[in-house]
């Protein structure tokens, strides 16, 4: 089936196309130069077009989300719908049902979202949920920076070996990277510790948080994988963490790019929890400025910002020690768990409260990171789904990067607390996003981070996903109007993903299949193989699972697509 | 002021489903907007007028010159003045679940008796119950933690289980007996029971006050004895009398006080007073 998107006004960036007015076309599924007389003409005329949005980094499937959701019934509760004759029941804000969460993300014109924390005996699970979410893709990151195994290569400095064990077990979970929570920290929480700082050990192990990122991040760039490694510092949350952050940052600055599309070395993620100067929340303010210049000046580093949206939400995250600290602060109720896997979690409510001065803080800091990283590309749109907002916040976070006047008239008006006047700089900064850097932050730089060849662009022979936006760019002035920005962004006019329309005049009239994507290594076979040999005797001798628990056949994938990445040995 | 008349033609064995008839949504209505009205019974909508007569006599501006007046049998009507914020209805017979449940103003008499969650998680407003109601009477939902935050119950007979659960403000009166964890979790506000209460009032409560003025059954080994008062203000309203009164819930350092009428529970001093100097004073009380 042929069709053609007419007169809209195109950003894709990536192609360096900026607000001119032309036509997208796509066939059977992937984007087209020309089409034949007999396409389907969809009239867009005047109105934004974009690739569809990619989230770089959410928690929507695995075993912490449907925890969440069976101790979180009162947010279940919030944003319940009936079932149409197209779509079933939603349910949740901050942990939507699966199918919720695909039609959220669809009709805001997102076509990809990467699950950002995948314990690896959890990957069936994983992959299940994903299989319950429809229209999206998924790629799951599995966690490497708690792993027995990945101690003692770290350790003892065998990169080839650490590489072959990280692409064993992309096989092994049909994991798409390597994801870092707490290096370390995790860990020690098996033992009701935690780590503080880049040179601290957990208990029984001599290595270092410093030694296991820097031997990741090697054995990363060894295989070549599409995605740098993805990691979340140690002392997320702590006032005084940013000399903890940059150098986690500054610790990979050596090792070399081994790979075609992306820029980076190491992704931070939500960098707005790790930006936080002082000594305690008493005497607490922003170091986004300070972690700004770092990124300015380097071009090893990418970063999402993991966005406060001041809503009520719930936090659930692999650094489990943090969030028992969260638990102390506020006394709700909190989930304890996956200790005995490769990582732990928690998981606990929480309410970002504008009237609160800490919460004021975080969401200032959030904002200030945006607009202080002078390179877009270098940056990405996200709330940490849900850990500090839900995603259907996006619209919002948008409106407030586009517009200066309305960031002024919540400081101005009391609308958040008044430490974002003398503990952060964002009233000192005047900077607005237009609507590339928009598309930028939200297409454009993850599926560059990412190294993705087939979507985050308009380039013929890309997956035909798109999104058409009720907002006139050359009519609207995002400055003034951004009301109408946030309700543009929530609800698209078109949502194509693959070439089939899924959401048309901002409901939803066809659900697809997701599809998740993972990264096969070729050419270490054999390596492989003598790893997971050596390996065996200690972890029969010390594991209380087997080893046949962990592989995710291929029944449990949902219509897979595999990235083959060749080793370089 | 609008009266309209719901007059029952025929019950259902599953329940009606009365959260869009709010008198937020029919204040407006006229007899043709009832005619054309799908109530909701399961997972589909039968026409309101099989089940109802409606009457409808005069004119209202808001909800809050609309008074409801419900006669029949409601045992199967669930939700009757869910979400509310202002008006008056009157139901003549036994309601089902959740009525007044999250309602910010207004007022609900139930002449009869009412299943479990009666103004659960209610914000302001006031709910009368002449007969008995079940569990979680003024009690918050599955999993939340912020129960009834204003207005106020009255429940003429007895209340069940978990009555004004997680209490985050309101008040909350039983005339009657009240069943066990009475104010569990509570954190404000006041529950006061005139009937026995069996047993374990206040379990893990931070904050409120709870006054009980029967016997109670048994005490939750979390609450310490405090003092013995007499005629105290608590919440703002003064009682007469004297009261024994704990604090607790000291396993979660609770700050919550419970006042039991003392002389309906002279045998709680004896188990306190016999080993400590401490409570003196009220061992004079024992023989009370």
């Amino acid at each position: 089936m042929e069709y053609i998107l007419k007169n809209g006004i195109v950003f894709d960036p990536t192609n360096n196309v900026k607000g001119e007015k032309k036509d997208v076309m796509f066939k059977d599924g992937k984007i087209v130069e020309q089409v034949s007389d007999d396409a389907k003409v969809l009239d867009v005329t005047d109105k934004l077009v974009m690739p569809a949005g990619i989230d770089p980094h959410a928690h929507i499937a695995g075993p912490k989300l449907v925890v969440g959701r069976m101790y979180r019934p009162e947010d279940s509760r919030r944003g319940a719908t009936q079932k149409t004759s197209v779509i079933r029941g939603e349910s949740g804000f901050s942990i939507p049902s699966c199918p919720a969460t695909g039609y959220r993300y669809s009709r805001m014109g997102y076509g990809t979202v990467v699950e950002a924390a995948m314990p690896p005996l959890e990957g069936k699970h994983t992959h299940e949920e994903i299989c319950a979410i429809p229209n999206i893709d998924v790629p799951a990151l599995p966690l490497f920076g708690n792993n027995w195994f990945v101690f003692e290569f770290a350790k003892e400095n065998k990169i080839d070996e650490l590489a072959a064990f990280i692409s064993s077990w992309l096989k092994i979970t049909k994991g798409y990277g390597v994801k870092i929570v707490n290096p370390c920290g995790s860990e020690a929480w098996g033992w009701g510790k935690n780590v503080h700082g880049f040179d601290d050990k957990p208990p029984y192990f001599d290595v270092t948080s410093r030694e296991v990122v820097k031997a990741l991040a090697k054995a990363n760039e060894k295989l070549g994988l599409p995605h740098s490694i993805h990691i979340h510092p140690n002392d997320l949350g702590h006032p005084g963490n940013v000399p903890t952050t940059l150098e986690t940052l500054d610790s990979i600055k050596d090792v070399k790019k081994n790979a075609g599309v992306r820029d980076q070395t190491i992704h931070c993620c939500h960098l707005q929890f790790h930006a936080y100067q002082g000594n305690s929340w008493k005497d607490a303010s922003s170091g986004a400025e300070e972690i700004a210049k770092y990124i300015n000046s380097t071009d090893h580093v990418t970063c999402d910002v993991g966005q406060v949206t001041l809503d009520e939400t719930t936090t659930m995250t692999a650094d489990a020690p943090m969030e028992y600290d969260l638990y102390k602060l506020s006394g709700l109720k909190w989930v304890n768990k996956d200790i005995e896997f490769e990582t732990a979690a928690g998981i606990i409510p929480v309410i970002y409260s504008a009237k609160s001065p800490v919460n004021t803080l975080q969401w200032a800091i959030g904002l200030e990171l945006f607009l202080h990283i002078d390179d877009p590309w270098k940056v990405c749109l996200t709330t940490d789904h849900p850990n500090a907002g839900p995603f259907q916040r996006y619209p919002r976070i948008m409106s407030w990067l586009m517009s200066n006047t309305r960031r002024m008239e919540m400081i101005e008006n009391g609308e958040v607390h008044k430490w974002v006047n003398s503990r952060t700089t964002l009233p000192t900064i005047d900077r607005e996003y237009d609507f590339n850097d928009i598309a930028i932050i939200s297409r454009a730089a993850p599926a560059k981070i990412y190294g993705f060849e087939d979507r985050g662009a308009l380039t013929p022979g890309y997956n035909a996903d798109i999104a058409v936006y009720d907002i006139k760019p050359n009519e609207i002035d995002p400055s003034k109007e951004y009301e109408a920005i946030e309700k543009g962004f929530s609800l698209t006019d078109y949502t194509i993903k693959d070439g089939k329309i899924l959401v048309k005049d901002k409901e939803i009239v066809q659900v697809k299949k997701s599809r998740t994507i993972w990264t096969n290594v070729m050419g270490l076979e054999k390596e492989e193989q003598a790893v997971i040999d050596g390996i065996m005797p200690f972890f029969n001798q010390y594991y209380s699972v087997k080893w046949e628990n962990y592989p995710v056949h291929d029944h449990y994938l949902s219509d897979p697509i595999r990235v083959d990445v060749q080793a370089s040995k | 002021m609008k009266t309209i008349t719901f007059n029952q033609k025929k019950t259902s064995a599953i329940a009606l489903e009365f959260d869009e008839l709010r008198p937020d949504d029919i204040y407006t209505w006229e007899k043709a907007d009832f005619d054309n009205y799908g109530v909701p019974i399961g997972n589909s909508r039968f026409p309101l007028t099989d089940y109802f007569d409606i009457e409808i006599e005069g004119e209202a501006e808001s909800p809050d010159d609309v008074k409801m007046i419900l006669n029949g049998d409601m045992g199967r009507v669930k939700y009757i003045g869910c979400k509310m914020s202002g008006g008056e209805i009157i139901c003549n017979g036994d309601a089902d679940i959740h009525v007044g449940a999250e309602m910010t103003g207004g007022k609900i008499f139930v002449n009869g008796n009412v299943e479990t969650f009666a103004g659960r998680e209610m914000a302001g407003g006031y709910l009368e119950i002449s007969g008995n109601t079940k569990e979680f009477c003024g009690a918050s939902y599955m999993g939340e933690w912020r129960g009834m935050t204003g207005g106020e119950i009255l429940v003429r007979g007895n209340a069940g289980k978990q009555c004004g659960e997680c209490l985050s403000g309101g008040k909350i009166t039983v005339l009657g007996n009240c069943d066990i964890l009475a104010g569990i979790h509570m954190a404000k506000g006041l529950i006061e029971i005139h009937g026995d209460v069996n047993r374990w009032p206040g379990g893990q409560m931070k904050n409120g006050n709870i006054v009980v003025h029967g016997k109670l059954g048994r005490l939750l080994e979390g609450f310490v004895l405090d003092e013995v008062v007499t005629n105290p203000e608590i919440d703002g309203k003064s009682f007469e009398g004297k009261f024994i009164k704990y604090t607790g819930d000291i396993g979660l350092n609770g700050k919550g006080s419970l006042y039991l009428d003392a002389i309906a529970n002279r045998d709680k001093l004896g188990e306190y007073g016999e080993h400590d100097d401490e409570y003196t004073s009220i061992r004079e009380y024992r023989n009370l």
